[in-house]
């Protein structure tokens, strides 16, 4: 199994970008991000101690929905949560968020939007990382599908998600906090509870790494969890960013 | 508002004290701590600045049937949130459907299997619990793909500051729309046999011989093989459900009300029998109420939503800037809340939210079925908690039940 | 032309139910009779204050015709004789203009009317069509005429209206082409007025009476010996009538006798009168309204008295 492809800071011209590529699902998301720009028609929703963070959705090949605007104001909520909204230069400013979905399956109208949201989610933090817009954790984030036969599989392809009984999206941030919990189907709480458990340790590791869980990331997928393909995410970029300083010293 | 001031100042001398609604919007945060965290010296018990218990959910009441010109209507109020839901039946004609006939062909062996099925009247598992695979591909594959529910919640009716009306729904509107549409599906609340309309074409009988051979002149394109003794069904249109709720009145948690509401109609609707009219080519209705059905839901799932009050907005800021905040110290005495049923004034005051969708199997004796579990804006709720809510949701189950079973 | 921002239907769009009771010429005897006197109101349901968020709003009610009310109660059919009006009024306000608007040494009023998609016996769109258009600015003519402007300079007033179910054009048993004006329209607007009115009462706005919207028609007796010989109904419910020659609806402010907005409709020149009335045909029906606008007054004051009496006992 392969692991997601990215790329960060890929635009010119916005402050931070990235890109997001799933091979499972096949959902590729281009990420921008603008911080800390002026909201000027948003002054009344404007808080005077906190940034105000709007995200855009646009679909391959069409324009934004319904079904968008849902995910957007699932996405404006997390990204709410960890965007350290209150630092300096951000209060009564915007961080503005678009997300364009330039491959994979198209959501069809009252479709589910929990088999993209994990790439969504990436891309946006990604993005955010790139821009240096400050954080107060790091996330990461995945799909699990139940089967009839009770099995969890993670990232299942598009005619699993059809046959499955129900859907998890789950995030977890670099803390060990649930951060997003989206499920949807028929199940139990006791089926949530091992969901949540398998979701932990595909994100973090079944339990809590050392020093040296960098390292297991060219094995396979299983051993590398997401969490450290994040991290991975992001020493690359601050290692191309300040190549001038490490190669100076 | 003025009075209660003028009368005070002779009691108590002129002092920096508000009265509790200017200081309710003045400084709501510590207003509604204020309430949540008594003295413990006064030995008050804990309450939301609504008088609520932080586990209470609002006065529900439901109305249903009172609209004229719908085939169903609901009227739920959840304490000061009103939501009107209407649901009207349209017909779609399988001609009208640009892919009807291409995607008959390629699902062909479900099609014979379920024909077969039906050939003994209504399948007798639908009256259990229990889902056959085949027919649960093919309700999703007709209600989904055909858009056969078509929910829209509007917001501009005035009923907030805020929401201008005329102006095209707001993303508020939108999301609940879409969760309105995703919680149908996911739910399978409504059978596409209920809104299947089926034609039989008539069997070689002796009076009806001189208008089947007119039969067989119209249905070639049925193909030979159809020209039998018994001939199959077909199904010839589909009733199409257009499910509008106009939320008259908000006071903070829409979803719940505007859920209730729906599920409320849809069990008021009722259909009208409806047949093929050969001679007319169309859909013909009949507009008898005794034959009219209602239509039989799977189901009956209620929605409960909650939010979380922080005691010090930026103290779990804090938390995180320094790496090594210790949490379990933090949540040893109660600095959060979890609140049910949150007003305007309390979901302006909290980040996090949860939204659960519960049913109870066996209407009402089996186990709790969680069919819709979603949390974010924070990071407080987590598995004991959501434990905790999903019984608080399946209390609020019954009580749901009752109170939409009566109206 | 697929609007996104909504959940779509079907693409090839759907028809509305075809009743095989309508395929058939229907009797004329099943139409709805009017089982009131010609001066006899329906019964209004008029309630303030149901919406708490907003300044002042009210609900109102029509009190179902007899044939309505007996189909609810022992339904037969699945196709309603007649409907009955109702409606929800919010006012919020005043409250700034917004910035890109000009100096305004008085209250902007805006008025917004739209019809619930399920409100007609065709589905109605979402987005507002001229006769929506229409009866917004006829309601805001009838307003303007009684709220104190000037007292609220640089303020502006929203007024929506959401019309959960409409009063019918004709009966549905005729054929389409049979009226050739839209009679619902009028008691849709006179109930507009009305709880509006109640809704700035409510949301204690200053004005010089409260305004009461009325209804009126001349209506021709399907056996009539001659054409042309009317007689004068207030209150019409357009499915119990065969023939409406025309009609007028008034908004007026009892306490100071004025009219503040007339609208009339049809012809009726021709007109003459029973019952040896020998008025003109517009003089009787405009007379006519304003009774029925003194009607609904007497509920719109015990509604406003409601509303106060609350306040005061929160206060």
């Amino acid at each position: 199994m392969v692991g997601p492809t990215v790329s960060l800071s890929g635009l010119r011209r916005a402050d931070g970008s990235a890109s997001y590529k799933c091979p499972v699902t096949g959902y590729d998301v281009l990420g921008a991000v603008n911080a800390p720009v002026e909201l000027p028609a948003r002054k009344d929703a404007l808080r005077p101690e906190d940034a105000t963070i709007e995200v855009f959705v646009k679909p391959g090949n069409t324009t934004a929905g319904v079904g968008e605007g849902y995910v957007e104001s699932v996405l404006r909520s997390v990204l709410g949560s960890i965007v350290l909204g209150r630092e300096k230069g951000f209060p009564r400013r915007g961080v503005v968020i678009t997300l364009a979905i330039i491959g994979g399956e198209a959501v069809e109208r009252g479709d589910s939007y929990l088999t993209i949201l994990p790439a969504l989610l990436h891309a946006s933090l990604l993005a955010l990382i790139s821009a240096a817009v400050p954080l107060s954790m790091t996330f990461a984030t995945t799909l699990l599908a139940v089967t009839p036969s009770g099995q969890i599989v993670q990232d299942p392809p598009v005619e699993d998600v059809a046959n499955a009984v129900s859907l998890h999206v789950l995030a977890f941030s670099s803390k060990g906090h649930l951060l997003l919990n989206e499920s949807q189907g028929r199940f139990d709480f006791e089926t949530w509870e091992s969901v949540r458990e398998q979701a932990a340790s595909i994100c973090q590791g079944a339990n809590p790494r050392g020093s040296d869980g960098d390292t297991a990331m060219d094995d396979e997928s299983k051993d590398g969890t997401l969490d450290n393909f994040i991290r991975e995410a992001m020493e690359d970029h601050l290692h191309r960013v300040y190549s001038w300083k490490i190669e100076s010293n | 508002m003025a009075t209660p001031t003028a009368s005070a100042v002779p009691a108590a001398p002129p002092s920096l004290s508000l009265p509790p609604s200017q200081f309710a919007r003045l400084q709501p945060h510590a207003y509604l701590l204020a309430h949540l965290s008594p003295p413990p010296a006064s030995n008050q018990p804990s309450i939301r600045a609504n008088g609520r218990a932080p586990a209470q959910f609002r006065v529900t009441s439901a109305n249903s049937g009172s609209l004229t010109h719908t085939n169903g209507s609901a009227v739920v109020r959840v304490g000061d949130t009103t939501a009107v839901c209407g649901v009207r039946a349209e017909i779609l004609h399988t001609d009208d459907i640009a892919s009807w006939s291409v995607s008959q062909a390629s699902s062909g062996n479900t099609h014979k299997r379920r024909r077969l099925g039906d050939l003994g009247g209504k399948p007798t598992e639908e009256s259990d619990d229990t889902y056959a695979d085949a027919q649960d591909d093919e309700d999703r594959a007709h209600i989904q793909d055909l858009n056969l529910l078509v929910p829209n919640l509007s917001l501009s009716t005035g009923c907030a500051p805020g929401f201008t009306p005329g102006a095209p729904p707001s993303s508020l509107a939108q999301s609940l729309s879409h969760q309105i549409l995703s919680l149908l599906h996911t739910s399978r609340l409504v059978r596409a046999d209920d809104l299947r309309i089926w034609y039989q074409p008539p069997n070689l009988g002796r009076e009806d011989l001189e208008r089947h051979n007119e039969d067989e002149a119209m249905d070639v394109d049925a193909g030979p093989g159809a020209a039998g003794l018994s001939k199959p069904r077909e199904i010839k249109a589909f009733w199409v459900l257009y499910i509008d709720v106009m939320i008259i009145s908000l006071a903070g948690n829409p979803f719940d009300a505007a859920w209730a509401s729906v599920l409320a109609a849809l069990r008021d609707t009722k259909l009208p029998k409806a047949w093929w009219d050969i001679d007319n080519e169309t859909i013909l209705c009949s507009d008898d109420v005794s034959q009219a059905r209602k239509l039989s839901l799977r189901g009956f799932p209620i929605a409960s939503s909650f939010c979380v009050f922080d005691a010090d907005a930026a103290a779990a800021y804090r938390a995180v800037v320094i790496p090594k905040a210790d949490e379990p110290k933090r949540r040893g005495f109660k600095q959060t809340w979890i609140l049910a049923d949150p007003d305007g004034y309390e979901e302006g005051l909290s980040q996090e939210r949860a939204c659960l969708v519960v049913d109870k199997e066996s209407n009402g004796q089996g186990k709790t079925v969680i069919v819709k579990m979603e949390k974010h804006g924070g990071w407080i709720i987590d598995t004991e908690d959501l434990r905790q809510l999903v019984s608080m949701s399946a209390q609020r189950w019954d009580e749901m039940k009752q109170i939409l079973e009566q109206c | 032309m697929n609007d996104r921002r909504r959940v779509n239907g079907p693409p090839g769009g759907t028809r509305p139910p075809v009743f095989q009771s309508g395929l058939q010429s229907s009797n004329p005897s099943d139409r709805p009779r009017r089982q009131r006197q010609p001066a006899e109101l329906r019964k209004i349901f008029l309630k303030t204050g149901l919406i708490p968020s907003a300044s002042g709003s009210a609900y109102l009610e029509f009190e179902p015709s007899a044939s309505l009310a007996a189909n609810r109660s022992n339904p037969k059919s699945m196709i309603p004789p007649s409907s009955a009006l109702k409606l929800t009024c919010t006012v919020h306000g005043p409250k700034p203009l917004p910035r890109s608007a000009a100096y305004s040494p008085n209250l902007v009023l805006t008025t917004h009317v739209k019809y619930a998609p399920f409100a007609a016996r065709r589905r109605k769109g979402h987005v507002r069509d001229s006769s929506e258009r229409d009866l917004g600015v006829h309601l805001e003519t009838a307003l303007r005429g009684a709220i104190i402007a000037e007292r609220w300079p640089k303020s502006g007033l929203d007024i929506t209206i959401t019309i959960l179910e409409a009063e019918d054009d004709r009966w549905w048993g005729e054929p389409p082409d049979s009226h050739d004006a839209s009679w619902g329209i009028m008691n849709v607007l006179a109930g507009c007025i009305t709880a509006a009115s109640a809704a700035i009462a409510d949301a204690r706005i200053d004005c010089l009476d409260l305004v009461a919207g009325g209804v009126a028609a001349i209506t021709e007796d399907v056996g009539a010996s001659h054409s042309g010989s009317g007689r004068l109904m207030l209150d019409t419910d357009p499915a119990e009538h065969a023939s409406i020659l025309s009609a007028c609806v008034v908004a007026y402010m009892p306490a100071r006798d004025e009219i503040t907005e007339l609208w009339l409709k049809g012809d009726s020149s021709k007109a003459v009168l029973d019952d040896g009335d020998s008025r003109q045909g517009h003089d009787a029906l405009i007379d006519g309204a304003v009774d029925a606008a003194r009607g609904s007054y007497s509920v719109l004051s015990e509604a406003v008295k409601e509303s106060i009496l609350n306040a005061v006992a929160h206060a």
